[in-house]
């Protein structure tokens, strides 16, 4: 009687811890298709650890991810991922990368990075992050995103990128890990679209 | 011991130059010109010149200190380098650029460690020349 029922106890734990491994996992995917751009099968596909304080993680997103996306990403040649990678000199980069992670809750993850990088030198000195991020959003809208800014899983999914970054050996941001048929090349720095777009080009007429 | 030391010091700068090579040759060339091009300092046609060239720069040097022919002209050429190289790090470190030193391929960041071990080289290199050339003033014909 007794072994039946511990086998249908330890069954039970299996099953349980089965099912919070796979709801991980999908809380992830959820967060990346949230942080995510361009078609999942592009040939090439680019994280982007970055750091919303960071002022070469601006120029990078200025100078090099905007145009990326219209020439590469736009045209599904390029899977573009963003990975929060918020340093810990930057009293803001946490706090900016939650109500960016919560934004794109309501599908504005793109307005909310655009704003918090062409702002980033205002909020960055008076920490008024969320006011940042609500100038672009609806009331209704900015007052979800308040909410959600100090939700357990956000931060937890800001510490799954710091976690893939770690693994993936970033020290600096901006850092970029580009990936063609299971080659991985990291690139640091606020690169030069130009360099980039050569690189693509090189790696796409393998 | 002035020999010892100069045949020592000629290894140990053999080997960083072929291996500085050897890092940057075994990956696309266009990664460590987008390295030379976070630095700020070259214009673009003079980083993808650079980007191709200087591995194969480092590679003749490695090669010529390590069979130790034209052994002077050769320190002399590596100490120049060297010495540019460490002032371009020294800047953008001041500048507070947050880059990669690309010293011996992709993926380490310009730092102190770097600086140092880049200073260290530096003085390996002048120690190097110095003695070359006054070797060959002692033993012309040896050199």
């Amino acid at each position: 009687m007794g072994k039946p029922m511990s086998r249908s106890l330890l069954f039970l734990c299996c099953a349980l811890a089965a099912g919070m491994v796979e709801l991980q996992s999908a809380k992830g995917a959820i967060t990346e298709i949230v942080k995510s751009t361009g078609t999942f099968t592009a040939p090439i596909s680019i994280e982007v650890f970055s750091d919303f304080q960071c002022p070469s993680c601006k120029a990078l997103y200025e100078g090099t991810l905007r145009p990326l996306e219209d020439d590469y990403v736009a045209t599904g040649k390029v899977y573009l991922v963003h990975r929060d990678f918020p340093l810990t000199m930057h009293a803001h980069a946490h706090e900016a990368a939650c109500y960016a992670c919560a934004a794109g809750r309501i599908g504005k993850y793109e307005a909310a990075c655009s704003v918090l990088f062409k702002q980033q030198g205002v909020w960055s000195v008076d920490g008024k992050v969320g006011d940042t991020v609500c100038s672009v959003l609806s009331p209704s809208e900015a007052k979800l995103v308040r909410q959600w800014a100090t939700d357990p899983q956000i931060t937890a999914s800001i510490e799954h990128d710091i976690q893939l970054g770690h693994t993936a050996k970033v020290h600096q941001t901006p850092t970029m890990v580009i990936t063609y048929k299971d080659q991985h090349y990291p690139v640091s720095g606020a690169v030069n679209y130009d360099l980039l777009r050569r690189f693509l080009d090189q790696l796409l007429s393998k | 011991m002035r020999r010892w030391l100069l045949l020592v010091l000629r290894a140990v700068l053999a080997v960083v130059f072929l291996y500085a090579a050897y890092s940057k040759l075994r990956q696309p060339w266009l990664l460590f010109a987008m390295a030379i091009d976070a630095y700020r300092i070259l214009p673009q046609w003079a980083v993808m010149t650079l980007a191709r060239a200087l591995p194969w720069c480092e590679l003749a040097l490695g090669i010529l200190l390590l069979t130790g022919f034209w052994l002077r002209q050769v320190a002399l050429t590596a100490s120049l380098l060297l010495v540019v190289f460490f002032g371009v790090m020294l800047r953008s470190y001041a500048k507070g650029l947050e880059i990669d030193c690309a010293c011996f391929g992709l993926g380490e960041a310009l730092s102190v460690k770097t600086l140092l071990r880049d200073g260290v080289l530096v003085m390996s290199s002048v120690a190097l020349t110095v003695l070359a050339f006054r070797e060959a003033r002692y033993a012309p014909t040896q050199i």
